[in-house]
């Protein structure tokens, strides 16, 4: 039976616009569409360059619209969570008063049997406005624009800025050497899998040896000691990103596992200020509390119940190459 | 030792030597990018009985989008074994780009051999928000259209325009799923009839299931060699003997989507319309863009398959849709019919990016 992991990875993104797109934004929350002169031809939405040649244009601005006609359209008879209407709608290409190519946006036409190539269309505009595409709601059948609820009036400043928030959430299954490993830390286990062509032994639920590019099944697992020598370390300070839970400068270090060439990276270290880790340190594993009963340590995926290395006392190992053990 | 025909684009002879294809399903659990591309990797090389120290060249396609995790081109490294350190590159695009690229760099001379694949598994995220991210972010990105939207868009054009009917679309599609059912490794395949398909409800307008692609995790892989190289490993090499690749406005309404002007351009360029095309292989994930490209490319326009030329023998994106792989599985599929004696002269395109944006065109002929 095949465990998925889901996540939802967030892209908070701040897009600058630019003197044409900013003149285009901050006019849609004026209510008027704006397309760009290029000879005979005036482009909706504007462009910075001919789309054939790549020139780049005047920035001779006209306004267009606000009505237009279908030039294509689509039903969408089940909406996605993410699409610009709740209940079924039409994305069109329509082509506005004065444009000579289309804008795509959606249509609220109630049923496909009230759109056609040719239908006339008028946008709704939101309420309130902010300088972006979707300050249009959508376009609906007929010559007159609407507005959705009060208006709240034009934008007091020029846009410059647009923020565009895409969310993706994927559901990824767990590859089963992934499994075998955090079902081994919940035993307080490390176990490795060994290449029978090379011989290194990979920790970290890692199903096949990256040098001889063969798959590692369970009979390839080996036992791994639990004690080891710090080999590198970083101490990052968190910068605040959206996501970050940690507030105060915590280590990483990279562990070598004795008898062993396995180093694990990137581990965190139990009852050991940021400030006192070094270089051939020697440190033991130490497990969630609660391990037998499931639960995680620090490191989260494949490395399971490990919560990190604590310290042994044990004087240092002086090796000058250890420090190029990171992997 | 018989001689490579002479290229229009560049100045040594590249061939298509070996290629391969992980099973196209809707969903593997079972492997991750990397174990899915070990035994296609493994094949690709044992066709020819050589090992990955005979590659001189690694380059492969894939996108970071898909699997929602930061250098899965990296990790996938992990599938060739990359030690001793390889000459190694990627492109954030479908797996026939990284043969261009493979290509290029054979022209270089220095190196005689090239190891191209591409990966992609669909089922792991949402693509029709993946999908939209590729779109313009000021003006388009905001409203989600989905690609299978964009699609429909296309697919009226056509009937607005007289170029197409509804029953072309499931002609396309009942051809191409009949022709998979020679195909072991499509997804999707099946004898129905144009009449039965055209029952089926839309699922956007005009856009019946049928003329959908399947959503695919799958993984493919080519290699490449030059000049004499290329006969030393296989007995009749598919001569990539024209190459090119177009990539139209990403402003949607400033194009035509009922024609395709980069692939007639990317065509004219290879030299598609230079002798007959026996067996062509498009890169058309949706019904109705068969019809664009056929007419693009110069080629007779008949979904029912009745043509001179074989279109989609494999049954086509129709059959197995695996994005990041689906265009260079067209190059596989097009070259395999010349390393199996079967043709002489065959075109493959690939396209990328919304309703056939971006287009490669290669024709590929035996020596």
């Amino acid at each position: 039976m095949t465990r998925f992991v889901e996540s939802t990875i967030t892209f908070p993104y701040k897009r600058s616009l630019g003197p044409l797109v900013g003149a285009f934004m901050t006019a849609l929350t004026e209510r008027r569409i704006l397309g760009v002169r290029h000879g005979d031809q005036v482009l909706v939405p504007p462009m910075e360059w001919d789309p054939a040649t790549g020139a780049e244009l005047a920035h001779d601005l006209v306004e267009v619209g606000p009505a237009g006609t279908v030039e294509s359209w689509t039903w969408v008879p089940s909406p996605s969570a993410q699409h610009p209407l709740r209940h079924a709608f039409a994305f069109a290409l329509i082509r506005l008063d004065g444009a000579t190519t289309p804008l795509l946006h959606a249509v609220d036409a109630g049923s496909p049997s009230s759109l056609d190539v040719g239908t006339r269309v008028a946008p709704r505009w939101r309420g309130s406005r902010v300088g972006r595409i979707d300050d249009i709601v959508c376009f609906v059948p007929g010559e007159a624009p609407e507005v959705e609820g009060e208006d709240a009036g034009p934008a007091e400043e020029p846009v410059t800025r647009m923020d565009y928030l895409a969310s993706i959430t994927y559901t990824n299954p767990v590859p089963p050497a992934t499994d075998r490993a955090v079902a081994a830390t919940l035993e307080r286990r490390l176990v490795g899998l060994g290449c029978p062509h090379c011989g290194r032994v990979y920790a970290g639920g890692r199903g096949h040896c990256p040098i001889d590019a063969v798959e590692l099944g369970p009979d390839c697992e080996v036992e791994l000691p639990q004690t080891g020598t710090v080999t590198n370390f970083s101490i990052v300070t968190p910068v605040q990103y959206p996501g970050q839970t940690e507030t105060e400068p915590f280590v990483r270090a990279f562990v070598l596992l004795d008898g062993t060439d396995v180093v694990l990276p990137y581990s965190p270290v139990v009852d050991l200020p940021a400030d006192q880790v070094r270089v051939g340190q020697r440190v033991e594993a130490v497990w969630a509390a609660s391990a037998d009963e499931g639960e995680q340590g620090g490191m989260g995926g494949a490395w399971g119940a490990l919560a990190g290395w604590r310290p042994t006392g044990e004087p240092d190992v002086d090796d000058p190459d250890l420090v190029n053990r990171i992997f | 030792m018989p001689a490579a025909p002479a290229p229009r684009q560049g100045r040594r002879p590249v061939a298509v030597v070996s290629f391969a294809q992980a099973p196209n399903v809707r969903r593997d659990t079972a492997h991750n990018e990397v174990e899915l591309l070990l035994p296609v990797i493994g094949e690709v090389l044992g066709n020819l009985g050589i090992t990955k120290d005979d590659i001189g060249f690694i380059c492969s396609g894939s996108t970071d989008y898909l699997i929602g995790g930061p250098f899965s081109f990296v990790a996938a490294l992990d599938a060739v074994g990359v030690w001793p350190p390889k000459s190694e590159s990627h492109v954030e695009m479908d797996a026939a780009w990284a043969l261009y690229e493979a290509w290029v760099r054979l022209q270089e001379g220095d190196v005689d051999t090239a190891l191209v694949y591409g990966f992609g598994k669909s089922s792991m995220g949402d693509l029709g928000k993946i999908l939209a991210l590729q779109l313009d972010p000021y003006v388009m990105a905001p409203l989600w259209p989905d690609p299978v939207s964009l699609a429909a868009l296309q697919a009226r054009a056509l009937l607005d325009h007289g170029l197409a009917t509804e029953r072309d679309f499931a002609e396309v599609a009942a051809r191409s799923r009949r022709s998979a059912l020679d195909n072991p490794k499509a997804q999707v395949a099946y004898d129905r009839s144009a009449d039965d398909l055209l029952g089926e409800d839309y699922v956007v307008a005009p856009l019946r299931r049928h003329a959908l692609p399947p959503l695919t995790d799958g993984a493919a892989a080519v290699m490449l060699a030059a000049g004499d190289r290329a006969f030393e490993l296989c007995e009749r090499p598919a001569w990539i003997t024209g190459i090119d690749h177009r990539v139209e406005t990403h402003a949607l309404g400033a194009r035509d989507l009922t024609s395709s002007p980069s692939t007639a351009k990317a065509a004219e360029v290879a030299g598609v319309s230079a002798g007959p095309v026996e067996v062509v292989e498009l890169h058309a994930p949706f019904a109705p863009q068969e019809l664009v490209l056929c007419r693009a490319l110069g080629l007779p326009v008949d979904p029912t398959g009745a043509g001179s030329t074989s279109v989609n023998p494999s049954g086509g994106p129709l059959a197995a849709n695996a994005l990041m792989a689906g265009g260079l599985i067209r190059i596989g599929e097009a070259a395999a019919r010349i390393i199996d004696g079967r043709v002489s002269r065959v075109v493959a395109h690939a396209t990328s990016g919304p309703v056939l944006q971006q287009n490669l065109v290669a024709v590929l002929e035996g020596a």
